[in-house]
């Protein structure tokens, strides 16, 4: 394993910020090669717990002889932001997952993003290990964007349940993976877990699911049970359910659970007198993905996500 | 007087509603089709307020003058409301930029809810003026900002505003995730003001873009007067070129000239120090001439952070 420095920043007056990578197999593998990116915001510590969690499974495997193409594993971008419990750049706040490809004359934000890129570029998959940015939590997904340039096949061999397939929204374009597609990395996203804490079995699904795509793209030599059988969907088809209310949220449900329809998923009380505002009813029947995680919830919010094979009902 | 009204609501956890309250002054235009309606609109992120003092300003001067008013004319003083009541710039608990959700979705998390609240209520408006200070960091002279493909409707319409600078920039794609660029789309000549700074006000520029606003809107049929006097022509951006002086190392800036200043080539437009060690670490210096129309308020950066941004005439004219 090779431990070194990406970027370097100084500061006004805290330690240097330091972007760390740490690389596997040899430089001069003719292997294919992968790099996968962890927290890029302060409030992604389920992700910097699953790219930690792969440095120190890798280094083993390594040890063992096992690695036969290049890997770099970035575990943390915004160390800043994950020592002071800050979601962006602590000083102006900008977010350095929406500066790519970055650019060295601009702002500091800009150019932490832009000399990262330049050592991402020439991979041959990009992994990019994304937290919500709402307060939600969800089974792992893949996010893939239609670019032209990406690669359904590699992330097939996630294993994961779903993969949303989708044309890039304008926001996009300055995220990492829709720049790492156009410089022809086959880049896609794990969206999982829930911010500020580290969901254990989510974690463990990532964990498995990288080690079988190393595996089964012949950059590890350690063979695994097959995953599961991807379904391919577009996210805007997922039937939603909403709160009517505004309240104290209390889910009765799991991710990943199967639900029939008219099934209670949960309930809003009244935050002041205790008394039941609402019971959340399965419109449909399907797989609840996604849901609130936040004990309070405003209204409207979206409380549960169900995904089916047809959309059941779209709720305006 | 003008009528107001809660005209977006969304229930709050715990005995509150987050609410988005509108005064519309020229209600009984309604019905006329003629009749333009304009929203004047302020708050989208918190952390800016010289918008509120216009919104202010503008209101008492239709209170004394609704005999003028021909039109419809809403003043939105916080969308950002539970932002602008806290210092805090994004839209507080999701600590998103209500500016970087736009057009919004009703089956998105509550920013989004909130931006789509936003642009059904405003369709329908033949102008609305987005007015923004800035940021805390940034303090920066009266002007609009104006994407390259919005040049030939908006640029006449920002040139009755009475700023001191248009700006046409070349568009990113990010800012499609602008309020302006949804109202635009939809057909609301949507101009985005940027004046002073965060979390302060500065007076002077609150009765300059008064002013202007109310020769717009003379212009627009929206009042019947005769035009304020004495309202000025702004420069034009592609009559020169932006320079922009960025921090080569971390530090306190400590600047040597004030905001809105002519300087020549070469001049030292600040210092970057370092408090610890006593050493003065850059000079920082004019790359072209013109005039400083942004300058760092804000005094602690990071290598790359915006110290200014100078105006000045085009290389092949020096």
């Amino acid at each position: 394993m090779r431990r070194f420095d990406i970027v370097t920043l100084e500061s006004p007056n805290r330690a240097p910020l330091r972007i760390e990578g740490f690389e596997f197999g040899n430089k001069d593998s003719k292997g294919p090669t992968v790099a996968i990116v962890g927290a890029m915001n302060g409030d992604h510590i389920n992700q910097l717990f699953v790219a930690s969690g792969l440095v120190e499974y890798l280094r083993q495997k390594e040890s063992e002889g096992k690695i036969l193409g290049r890997i770099l594993i970035i575990p943390a971008v915004n160390a800043y932001a994950l020592n002071m419990g800050e979601k962006n750049w602590p000083l102006d706040k900008t977010d350095i997952s929406t500066m790519f490809p970055g650019y060295e004359l601009g702002e500091t934000t800009q150019r932490i993003a832009g000399r990262l890129f330049e050592t991402l570029k020439g991979y041959d998959y990009g992994i990019i290990l994304e937290g919500r940015r709402d307060q939600g939590m969800c089974l792992p997904y893949v996010k893939l964007i239609e670019s032209g340039y990406e690669d359904m096949e590699s992330v097939k061999d996630l294993g994961l349940g779903f993969i949303h397939y989708r044309p890039h929204e304008p926001t996009e374009t300055v995220m990492l993976q829709y720049n790492w597609q156009l410089w022809e990395t086959k880049a896609f996203s794990i969206v999982f877990g829930k911010t500020g804490t580290i969901d254990h079995n989510a974690s463990s699904e990532v964990h498995t699911a990288i080690v079988r795509f190393l595996s089964k793209r012949k950059i590890l030599d350690f063979a695994l049970f097959e995953g599961r059988v991807s379904n391919i969907i577009d996210p805007h088809k997922i039937t939603i359910v909403k709160a009517s209310r505004a309240g104290i949220f209390i889910s009765s449900m799991r991710c990943g659970a199967q639900v029939q329809k008219g099934k209670v998923m949960g309930k809003i009380t009244d935050a002041l007198t205790g008394e039941t505002l609402e019971e959340i009813l399965s419109p449909c029947e399907g797989i609840m993905t996604c849901q609130y995680s936040h004990s309070l919830i405003f209204q409207n919010s979206i409380a549960f996500r169900i995904a089916s094979v047809e959309l059941c009902c779209e709720l305006v | 007087m003008g009528i107001i009204e809660e005209v977006f609501t969304i229930e709050l956890p715990v005995g509150e509603n987050f609410r988005i309250q509108r005064c519309r002054y020229g209600s009984e235009f309604i019905e006329d089709k003629k009749a333009k309606r304009i929203s004047i609109v302020s708050g989208i992120h918190g952390d800016e307020l010289e918008g509120q003092y216009v919104c202010f300003l503008l209101g008492e001067w239709l209170r004394n003058n609704t005999n003028k008013i021909r039109g419809i004319i809403d003043i939105y003083p916080a969308i950002n409301s539970l932002g602008i009541d806290s210092i805090t710039r994004s839209v507080p608990f999701y600590d998103v930029d209500l500016n970087r959700t736009f057009p919004g979705s009703k089956n998105d998390f509550l920013p989004a809810q909130i931006a789509s609240g936003v642009v059904d209520v405003m369709r329908g408006s033949d102008f609305a003026i987005d007015i923004h200070s800035s940021n805390v960091f940034l303090r920066e002279i009266p002007q609009v900002r104006i994407a390259k493909s919005q040049e030939e409707t908006l640029v006449p319409l920002a040139n009755l505003l009475n700023i001191d600078f248009v700006w046409v920039h070349d568009a990113v794609t990010v800012l499609e995730s602008t309020f302006a660029h949804a109202m635009n789309t939809i057909g609301t000549k949507t101009l985005v003001v940027e004046m002073g700074v965060g979390m302060r006000l500065g007076y002077a520029y609150g009765h300059q873009l008064l002013k202007g606003i109310l020769n717009l809107m003379v212009h627009e049929g929206i009042l019947e007067m005769e035009p304020p006097k004495e309202v000025r022509f702004p420069i034009q951006s592609h009559v020169g070129e932006v320079a922009y002086l960025n921090a080569c190392c971390p530090g306190l800036f400590v600047p040597a000239i004030e905001h809105c200043q002519v300087i020549e080539q070469g001049t030292v437009v600040g210092h970057i120090v370092d408090p610890l060690s006593g050493i003065s670490k850059a000079e920082v210096i004019a790359p072209i001439g013109g005039i400083l129309f942004t300058l760092r308020a804000y005094p602690i950066v990071y290598e790359g952070s915006l110290l200014g941004r100078i105006f000045g005439s085009n290389k092949e004219e020096k």
